[in-house]
C-alpha cells in the first residue's frame, strides 16, 4: 500500500465487509433458530436467547440453539484454518482438506468404526488425534532447512492421498451400515450435536483466540517474498511453523466437533479476500464467511429433505461455492501469483 | 554427458522398466507364473490353466493399467501445465469428481450396474466438469488465467463432491455399490473395457502432444507465450480437452485412482527437465509404470485378499514424492 488513501480505502472495504457478513449471520442464526419442524416466531425466539420464560425453551434454548453454536464454532474455525495454510502455502488451493488433516481425522475414525467402535465420547478425539497426527507427519517430511512452501502443499497431497485410499479400503471391509455411518462422518454433519460438543469447542477456540490475533498481525510477514522478510528480520521459518500450527490445531478441532466439512476452509477465506479485495486474506472475514456458510447449509440440510436430515456437508459447497463462481465471474483485477 | 544423451538414456531406462512392469503383472499373482510359461501362452497359445488364466484375466488387466497409467499421468501433465500449479491434477480440478458423479447417478438413478456400463456416464461426467470450469474461468476480464482455473476447478470440485455426498448419504443401495468402484481398482476389468476406451486413448494422446510447445511457452508466462506466436486460449481449450477425454477414460475404466495424476508429472520433470515434449513422453512412460507395480504388489501382499491398486498407488507412490520433493527444489 504505497498511498495512504488507498489503503484507507481498502481498510474501509474491510470493515464494510465485515460488517455486512456480521449482519447476514445475525440474520442466519435468527433464521435458524426460527424455522424448523414447527416455525417458531422471532419474538420468542429472542424471549429464549434473553433467559425469559416462554413455550418454545425446549425447541430454541435445548434443539436448536446447541446446535447452531457447533455450526457457528466450525464454521469460523474452518475459516481461520483455511486462510492460515493458504497464506503459509502460498497456493488457493491449499487448504486443511487437502493438506491431510481431513484425512488423518477420517483414516483414525472410519478405522475405528470398522472396528466396532461408536461410541460418541470416544470418536472425536480420535479424530482430533488424527488430525494433528498427519499434520505433524506432513510436517517432519516437508522440513528441509525451512518450510518451503510447494514442497510442504505436495508432501501433504501425497499423504492426504495415501489416507484417503486406507480409508475408503476401511470403507470396503465393513458392512455396508458402517460404510454408511462412516460416509455421514466423513460428510460433516451437526446431527444431534449438543451442548456436550458445543461447550468444550468454545472454549478450546477462546483459549485459541489469542494465537489468532498473534496470526492475523504475523500473517504479512509471509505474504512478503521470502528475501525481503528476512532482510528485514522476521524469522520466516518459525512464523510459518506457528501459523500452520494454528491451522493445523483449529482445523483438528472442528473435525472433531463436526466431522471433515471440506470446502469451507477452501471456500471461505478465497470468498473474503475477493470481498475485501486485500493482499492478505482477511481472517476476521474469513471466520465470519466460515461460520455464515456452515449455519445456512445446516439449515438447509435440516430442511430441504424433511424428515429426512442431510449432514451439512452436502451442503456447505452448494452454499459457498457458487458465490466464489459467481465472484470469479465477475472479477475486474487481473492477477497471477500464488494467493490472488 | 549431454542433456540430450542423459534424456535419451533416462528415456530408455524408462521403457525397460515398463517392460519389467508388464512382465510383472502377467506373471505375478495369486498363481506364480513363469515368464516363460507366459511367452509360451501369449505366443502359442495352449489350453493350459495357466495359459487361461494369463490370458482371459492378466493381458486385459495389463492393458488397462498400461492405458489407465498413461491417461491420468498425461493429464496430471498438461493441467499442471495449463494452470502453472505445481499441485493441480485431475482430482483437484474436479475432473475426476464429475466422472464419480456420472457414475454415482448410474448406479443410483439410471440402474446401470456393470462396469462397461459406467464408461459412458463417467465420460460424460468428467466432459461437463472441464466444460462448466473452463467457462467459469474464461468469463469476466482478463480470460482463463491460471488462478481462475485452479480457483474455478476446486470451486466445481466442491459442488460435484457435494452432489456425490448427497446422494450416497439418501442412497445406502448406491453406496453400497459405489464404494467398491470408488477405491479405484484393475480387477475384474475385461477386455471389452479395453475396446471400449482406447480409441479415447488415442484421441487425447494425439491433442495432448500437440500442445506441447505450446505449454513451454505458457511456462514462461501468458505475455511471453503471446510473443512467442502462441495462441494462448488454443493451447488451454486443446489441452484442457485432451486431458478431459484423457481423465474421463481413465477413470471410467479403474475408478478414480488418485496420485498418478498429481506425482508423476513431477516425477518427470525431475529426470529429463521441463520440457513438454520429453516429460509428456516420459509422464507417458512412468504412470503404467507405477500403476503397474502397485497394481501386482497389491496382488501379493495380504493373500488371500487383494489390496485395490488405487491403494497401492498411493502407499507406493507417496514415498517416491517425498523423496523426490525434499530432495531439490520443485519444479513446477
Amino acid at each position: 500500500m504505497r498511498f495512504g488513501k488507498a489503503a484507507f480505502l481498502l481498510h474501509r472495504r474491510a470493515a464494510a465487509a465485515a460488517v455486512i457478513l456480521a449482519l447476514l449471520l445475525a440474520a442466519s442464526c435468527l433464521a435458524y433458530l426460527c424455522i424448523g419442524e414447527s416455525f417458531v416466531a422471532p419474538g420468542e425466539v429472542l424471549k429464549v436467547l434473553t433467559g425469559q420464560p416462554s413455550p418454545d425453551e425446549l425447541v430454541v434454548g435445548t434443539l436448536r440453539e446447541p446446535r447452531m453454536v457447533v455450526g457457528l464454532l466450525v464454521g469460523a474455525a474452518f475459516g481461520v484454518a483455511g486462510g492460515l495454510i493458504q497464506t503459509v502455502a502460498r497456493n488457493p488451493l491449499a487448504s486443511p482438506d487437502i493438506i491431510g488433516i481431513s484425512q488423518g481425522a477420517s483414516a483414525l475414525t472410519v478405522g475405528a468404526m470398522t472396528l466396532g467402535v461408536t461410541s460418541a465420547t470416544v470418536l472425536p478425539y480420535l479424530s482430533v488425534l488424527g488430525g494433528i497426527a498427519a499434520a505433524a507427519l506432513v510436517y517432519v517430511f516437508a522440513w528441509r532447512g525451512g518450510l518451503h512452501a510447494t514442497r510442504f502443499v505436495l508432501i501433504g497431497i501425497g499423504f492426504a492421498i495415501a489416507l484417503r485410499s486406507i480409508t475408503t479400503l476401511f470403507m470396503t471391509k465393513g458392512d455396508y451400515l458402517v460404510a454408511q455411518q462412516a460416509q455421514i462422518w466423513m460428510t460433516g454433519s451437526l446431527n444431534g450435536r449438543g451442548w456436550t460438543e458445543a461447550t468444550p469447542l468454545a472454549w478450546t477456540l477462546l483459549v485459541l483466540l489469542p494465537f489468532v490475533f498473534w496470526a492475523a498481525r504475523a500473517q504479512r510477514s509471509v505474504t512478503m517474498d521470502d528475501d525481503t522478510a528476512t532482510a528485514l528480520g522476521v524469522r520466516l521459518g518459525h512464523v510459518r511453523l506457528g501459523l500452520v500450527l494454528l491451522g493445523v490445531v483449529l482445523a483438528s478441532v472442528a473435525t472433531g466437533a463436526a466431522g471433515p466439512v471440506d470446502f469451507v476452509a477452501l471456500l471461505a477465506p478465497q470468498i473474503a479476500r475477493r470481498m475485501t479485495r486485500t493482499a492478505q486474506i482477511p481472517l476476521l472475514c474469513s471466520a465470519l464467511m466460515g461460520a455464515l456458510i456452515v449455519v445456512l447449509a445446516d439449515l438447509l440440510a435440516r430442511r430441504l429433505f424433511s424428515p429426512t436430515e442431510l449432514p451439512v456437508g452436502v451442503l456447505t459447497a452448494a452454499v459457498g461455492a457458487p458465490y466464489l463462481i459467481w465472484l470469479i465471474v465477475r472479477s475486474r483485477s487481473v492477477r497471477n501469483g500464488g494467493t490472488s | 554427458m549431454r542433456v540430450p544423451a542423459r534424456r535419451a538414456v533416462a528415456m530408455t531406462a524408462a521403457v525397460v522398466a515398463l517392460l519389467l512392469a508388464v512382465l510383472l503383472s502377467l506373471s505375478v499373482g495369486a498363481r506364480a507364473i513363469a515368464p516363460s510359461a507366459v511367452f509360451d501362452a501369449l505366443l502359442h497359445g495352449g489350453h493350459t490353466d495357466a495359459a487361461e488364466v494369463v490370458r482371459e484375466m492378466r493381458v486385459p488387466r495389463t492393458l488397462i493399467g498400461l492405458m489407465v497409467g498413461a491417461a491420468l499421468a498425461l493429464a496430471g501433465t498438461v493441467l499442471q501445465g495449463i494452470t502453472r500449479n505445481p499441485i493441480a491434477d485431475p482430482g483437484i480440478l474436479g475432473v475426476s469428481q464429475g466422472a464419480s458423479v456420472g457414475v454415482v447417478m448410474a448406479i443410483a438413478f439410471a440402474g446401470v450396474h456393470t462396469l462397461t456400463g459406467y464408461v459412458w456416464y463417467a465420460f460424460v461426467g468428467a466432459g461437463i466438469a472441464s466444460v462448466a470450469v473452463y467457462a467459469i474461468a474464461a468469463s469476466g476480464r482478463g480470460g482463463a488465467t491460471p488462478v481462475k482455473l485452479a480457483l474455478g476447478g476446486a470451486a466445481i470440485n466442491a459442488l460435484l463432491v457435494s452432489v456425490t455426498t448427497g446422494i450416497l448419504t439418501t442412497k445406502a443401495s448406491a453406496l453400497d455399490e459405489f464404494r467398491f468402484w470408488q477405491v479405484g481398482s484393475l480387477s475384474g476389468r475385461d477386455s471389452e473395457i479395453v475396446g471400449q476406451i482406447w480409441p479415447f486413448l488415442l484421441v487425447g494422446l494425439v491433442l495432448v502432444l500437440s500442445v506441447a510447445r505450446g505449454l513451454d511457452a505458457l511456462a514462461l508466462g501468458e505475455d511471453v507465450a503471446k510473443g512467442l506466436g502462441q495462441k494462448v486460449a488454443t493451447v488451454r481449450i486443446v489441452g484442457g480437452l485432451g486431458a478431459t477425454v484423457l481423465t474421463g477414460a481413465g477413470v471410467a475404466a479403474a475408478g478414480p485412482i488418485a496420485f498418478i495424476g498429481l506425482a508423476v508429472p513431477h516425477i518427470a520433470r525431475a529426470i529429463v527437465g521441463s520440457g513438454h515434449r520429453w516429460v509428456l513422453p516420459m509422464a507417458a512412460v512412468l504412470g503404467p509404470v507405477m500403476l503397474l507395480v502397485s497394481d501386482t504388489v497389491g496382488r501379493v501382499i495380504f493373500p488371500p485378499s487383494e489390496v485395490p491398486a488405487g491403494v497401492m498407488t498411493a502407499l507406493i507412490g507417496v514415498p517416491f514424492l517425498v523423496t523426490l520433493v525434499r530432495r531439490k527444489a520443485v519444479a513446477a
